[in-house]
């Protein structure tokens, strides 16, 4: 019996049973254009009723209780099919109340998200790095400081398109960056996937 | 403060221009955003398709200066629409103006590929909600085309 | 104490005329006026005439102090300078914390811990300087020592003296050495799959962030979901030819 693993293996790589587009060439040719209806369009300025924001208060089973910041509850399914981010693709387990939280997805009639994409303490804070100390930057964000940890094997920086590489020392103080990461929830500290610097 | 013209008319002035999304927070929501506050236009948050613009007024002009990379925007104010096309996946989102932003000068000539297309230039933020629904937020930074509606 | 309280006038005066005149003369802040706390507090529109209104003030104070006679009202009128200043302080940090004070200088700096401590320690010097008489000489070596001490506590001057220290310190004492050469981080691998023409042509269809990846036999894999499908990329480790990259669109339910 093959694993899951293997199927996909040999689906991207030989083509095979299961297989409805692939290519072993890198593009995928006209024929493959694999149609899928249009959500429908929200309303420009308003509350997209297909996402969801708040911190998780409660986990039963595969749902999020979540709290939004306008005050307003979100029920959100997680499924096989549902994608989990902290700092990286996690499994469901790795959820926790007090969690930030993004979601997408598709709002069903009962008013449950069914949950597409799940990205849990995701930030996108700019700034100017303050100092540089211990495998840590000092982020001025919007006149608050914010402690940008490095995790070895998963932090990176991004120097304008240049390939995204694990050695930070180009960085400088004084200069200003973008830092997408992961929160640590009730408190200002950030654990770094990319630091994007314009140079 | 008079807006400077030295970078010519603005480049979204006859149609479409290609330049670099990113994705901010606003709302006083968890996390950073916290201190975010509801943004210029005082009705910015993060699950609204919403975006922040360089240039809704002098002030705003003041601080993003994107004619310190050589080009200019139209002045365009709270509540305006714009439409923000992923480069090479095609996907769309109309947002309005809520906010200020981004910071163009300080990340000028900074480049952003998807397939062989690339763009250059931050000339929008997006909400969460409106940046997931033409890439992931994982991704950060992303090349788009931007449109009126 | 004599000498002490003859050498607060000095110092007052120094900080008073630095404010002062930035407030009358820099363009650049007067030009982020409608930005600090101050705008908040009387209106973006009278913004600019509060600060020169402050400045005026700050000048005058100063020319009192340093214009002899010694008058104890010169450093009352200091000292309630400063009291003043810091209840707006307090104001910026409650009312706007993300914004500059637009005290001494046109660089942005929000109010924070060190701009209390140097509002506190003029206040202090005001207070002392209400015992100057006039009769002894002030003693510089203090004097300039509490000039030093407010300097160091201008965050407003940091990017002279501050920011290449740290600099210096990290370019002695790298903190972000190169890690050893181990594991491709998923990012660079997530790099390379943006900009190939496999994702191109598949990630409209794409439906979720990255689900799972594995590395197997130098290839790394990458599965998305894709509506009731599953897209899986397989791409080289350490590989950076974005045309190497391959999509395949799985139905895993037929094969279940």
């Amino acid at each position: 019996m093959r694993s899951r693993r293997d199927v996909l293996r040999s689906a991207v790589l030989g083509g095979g049973a299961g297989v409805v587009a692939a290519t072993a060439l890198g593009s995928l040719g006209p024929e493959a254009a694999f149609a899928t209806a249009a959500a429908p369009d929200a309303e420009p300025g308003a509350p997209d009723p297909n996402f969801a924001e708040g911190r998780i208060r409660s986990i039963k089973d595969n749902t999020l209780l979540v709290l939004g910041s306008n005050m307003v509850f979100h029920t959100i399914r997680v499924v096989d099919g549902t994608s989990l981010w902290k700092l990286g693709p996690v499994g469901f387990d790795q959820a926790r109340p007090g969690d930030g939280l993004y979601a997408r997805g598709v709002r069903m009639p009962d008013g449950m998200l069914a949950a597409e994409a799940v990205w849990l303490n995701i930030v996108n804070i700019k700034g100017h790095i303050t100092d540089i100390k211990h495998q840590t930057l000092h982020l001025d964000h919007n006149g608050h400081e914010v402690l940008c940890h490095v995790v070895p094997g998963t932090s990176v920086a991004v120097h304008s398109e240049s390939p995204p590489t694990s050695d930070l020392s180009l960085l400088k103080v004084a200069q200003h960056v973008q830092i997408l990461g992961a929160w640590r929830p009730d408190t200002n500290e950030v654990d770094i996937a990319t630091v994007f610097s314009p140079h | 403060m008079a807006r400077t013209t030295s970078a010519g008319p603005p480049a979204d002035l006859l149609g479409p221009v290609q330049g670099e999304v990113s994705w901010f927070c606003c709302g006083n929501a968890w996390g950073p955003c916290s201190s975010t506050g509801k943004g210029a236009c005082g009705t910015c948050n993060s699950g609204n398709l919403q975006h922040a613009w360089p240039n809704t007024s002098d002030a705003c002009w003041a601080i993003t200066r994107p004619d310190s990379c050589g080009f200019s925007l139209s002045r365009r104010t709270c509540g305006f629409q714009h439409r923000t096309t992923a480069l090479c996946t095609g996907t769309s989102v109309v947002t309005t103006i809520a906010d200020c932003g981004p910071q163009t000068d300080l990340f000028c000539g900074e480049q952003s590929c998807c397939g062989a297309t690339c763009a250059s230039n931050r000339l929008i933020d997006l909400t969460p909600a409106a940046f997931s629904r033409i890439a992931s937020l994982s991704a950060g930074l992303r090349p788009a085309e931007i449109s009126t509606v | 104490m004599d000498g002490i309280a003859a050498s607060q006038p000095y110092v007052i005066a120094l900080f008073l005329l630095w404010a002062g005149l930035v407030k009358l003369l820099s363009r650049r802040t007067r030009a982020q006026a409608g930005r600090t706390a101050l705008a908040r507090l009387v209106g973006a529109a009278r913004a600019v005439p509060a600060l020169r209104l402050v400045g005026l003030a700050e000048l005058a104070v100063a020319a009192a102090l340093l214009v002899p006679p010694v008058h104890p009202l010169d450093g009352a009128a200091a000292a309630l300078l400063s009291a003043g200043f810091l209840a707006y302080l307090a104001y910026a940090s409650v009312a706007a914390p993300a914004t500059s004070c637009g005290c001494l200088g046109g660089h942005s700096r929000p109010v924070d811990v060190r701009a209390f401590a140097r509002a506190g320690l003029l206040l202090a010097a005001g207070l002392l300087a209400t015992g100057a008489t006039g009769a002894h000489p002030p003693l510089v070596p203090l004097a300039v020592l509490e000039v030093v001490a407010l300097l160091a506590l201008s965050a407003e001057l940091d990017r002279h003296w501050l920011v290449p220290l740290r600099r210096l310190r990290a370019r002695l004492c790298p903190p972000l050495a190169v890690p050893p050469a181990g594991d491709v981080p998923l990012e660079t691998s997530l790099h390379l799959l943006r900009r190939s023409p496999a994702y191109c042509s598949a990630s409209a269809r794409l439906t979720s962030d990255v689900r799972e990846t594995w590395d197997e036999d130098g290839t790394r894999f990458v599965v998305y979901g894709a509506g009731d499908r599953t897209a899986v990329f397989a791409l080289p480790l350490g590989g950076d030819d974005p045309r190497t990259v391959r999509v395949a669109l799985v139905d895993e339910a037929a094969l279940a």
